[in-house]
């Protein structure tokens, strides 16, 4: 019998990472609502930039550095190793990371990039040896699995490639040696960190809440080998120095290619998985991870259609964000349950009489609630049409900014509303949650 | 559904208490109990001592600990149950086929 044991568990720890991810996205959303315009200016401005490095490194990475504190001993089915290193690397990532914003946000400081960064690279580089000397104690075999690792390898190139272009502008003198490839950072971050990591974590998690059991594993080893097939592209062409010499347009479609086929790979996964369901209804958080899905087939078609931005701004916002949101709220409820009620209270010696009854009726007034029972259930639609609706006005105005300037701000707007209102909707959630297990202590 | 092995050595309580009391244990991601998603494999009750060998819905499921202990804090709460010994095994694992017809009803199997 394998015992995950709850000395190597640490509920508190994750849980703090969920909800300080949650209040980051709200505090981004009130930064972007104070100045919608930013969404119709230039992409690489620095408040621009601030904006994304909150969203992706306070909220997604520190959502998924928080999960990882968990998944692991969950998915490789195995203690998880070095437990106390999660309080050092999620403050530092943490506090690295809103340096880093800062650094963007106040007119790209070097130093705090750079300070920041390394915060950043340093705190993920412990994450990742937690993960790999867990997975040591029992390797796992499953594509699933070995997706989350190779994710997480990916994450940490990816701020180790952002770290080199914080020193690359800096130094005039690295720029003339290495060049300024942001497009390398981009595209491990949003395919090999976001993709994979939501693909391998996703399908367990999906398997686990909908009831979906067994059925192939060669579409998400595919979406793997094709993640690495687009980086490999982007890496030769900056290596080999194609510049506008006709390999390099083959290099570009060829990363492109496996970019649109392995987001379309991970869609085809999830309604597969969704189709062999059991568990019909859905709850409305694990509805808010499907739904973030229907993001990946948009940003494909813009992308295609030469709205880099655009896309960009649909796999980001629409379908990472919706993913994440709806498992921080799944995850964050485990999470607070177990550590409310992990330990039985004192044992009173009863007569033999069911609370609920072996009837699938509902548990008695003194069994601890269901996980369903800690969230408040009007605030999850509303989490997910307000951040899925934001995410959508967000691409439109990305889409139309540089024609349509009149709509666009007003979508711009309206897309900030919506994004402020749907973080609000989510930290409420989450700070109810923790508030109706610590009350129920 | 999983046929639950029962067997009594000069029990206490009858094993069907025992069955009857684990009826009260729910998985609180499914809001069932452990008896009717078919869990239970075995229950043997030994003069005051209950052992049980069940599952859960997956190896590594994040409630592993904390079902294991509501289901002895449960058994012990039995009059005259003094030790009680869960053993989780994953052999023959856990399919929605386990689950009885009242629970795949509740899940909209």
């Amino acid at each position: 019998m394998i015992n995950l044991g709850r000395d190597s568990f640490r509920p508190h720890l994750p849980a703090t990472a969920l909800v300080v991810g949650a209040a980051a996205l709200l505090g981004a959303s009130i930064a972007l609502l104070l100045q919608p315009t930013v969404l119709t200016q230039y992409v690489a401005s620095p408040r621009m930039l601030a904006l994304t490095h909150a969203f992706t490194l306070l909220f997604v990475t520190l959502v998924y550095a928080g999960t990882l504190q968990q998944l692991p001993a969950v998915m490789f089915v195995t203690k998880l190793m070095w437990p106390r290193l999660g309080y050092a690397s999620l403050s530092t990532l943490a506090i690295g990371a809103l340096v880093l914003v800062i650094g963007f946000g106040t007119g790209m400081r070097p130093v705090l990039l750079v300070l920041g960064g390394t915060m950043v690279c340093l705190a993920l580089g412990a994450v990742l040896l937690q993960l790999l000397l867990t997975a040591r104690t029992r390797p796992p075999k499953d594509p699933a699995s070995r997706a989350l690792i190779t994710a997480v390898c990916y994450l940490v190139v990816t701020v180790v490639l952002g770290l080199v272009l914080a020193a690359v502008r800096a130094r005039p003198g690295l720029a003339a040696a290495l060049g300024y490839r942001p497009e390398l950072h981009q595209m491990t971050g949003l395919l090999g960190a976001f993709l994979l990591g939501i693909g391998g974590s996703g399908q367990k998690l999906l398997s686990m809440f909908a009831l979906s059991k067994g059925g192939p594993s060669w579409r998400l080893k595919a979406m793997a080998y094709l993640v690495h097939v687009c980086v490999a592209a982007l890496v030769v062409g900056v290596v080999a120095g194609a510049g506008a010499s006709g390999a390099a347009g083959v290099l570009a479609w060829v990363s492109l290619g496996a970019l649109v086929a392995a987001s379309a790979l991970q869609v085809w996964e999830v309604v597969a998985l969704l189709r062999r369901r059991l568990r019909k209804r859905l709850e409305d958080s694990v509805m808010r991870y499907v739904i973030g899905h229907a993001f990946l087939p948009v940003a494909g078609v813009l992308l295609l259609v030469g709205q880099r931005e655009a896309a960009t701004t649909a796999f980001l916002l629409g379908f990472v964000g919706l993913a994440v949101s709806g498992m921080l709220i799944k995850i964050l409820s485990f999470l607070t349950w177990t550590a409310a009620y992990a330990a039985p209270r004192s044992v009173q010696p009863r007569p033999a009489a069911p609370q609920g009854g072996a009837t699938g009726a509902s548990p008695g007034p003194s069994s601890p609630p269901l996980l369903r029972q800690l969230l408040r259930p009007e605030l999850e639609p509303l989490t997910t049409w307000t951040l899925g609706g934001g995410a959508g006005l967000a691409t439109l105005t990305m889409a139309l900014s540089s024609d349509l300037t009149a709509v666009a701000s007003v979508s711009a707007v309206a897309a900030a509303i919506a994004l402020t209102i749907g973080a609000a909707s989510q930290l409420a959630q989450t700070l109810h949650i923790v508030y109706r297990v610590s009350t129920a202590k | 559904m999983t046929e639950t092995v029962i067997t009594e050595l000069n029990p206490v309580v009858p094993a069907a208490d025992v069955l009857e009391v684990l009826g009260g244990v729910y998985d609180p991601e499914l809001g069932i109990d452990i008896v009717n998603l078919g869990m239970v494999y075995a229950i043997t009750v030994a003069g005051s001592a209950v052992s049980l060998e069940m599952t859960l819905t997956t190896p590594g499921c994040p409630l592993h600990s904390t079902i294991e202990a509501h289901v002895t804090q449960a058994l012990l709460g039995l009059r005259g149950v003094q030790e009680v010994d869960v053993q989780l095994v994953w052999d023959p694992p856990w399919t929605p086929l386990s689950m009885s017809d009242v629970a795949k009803r509740s899940l909209g199997f």
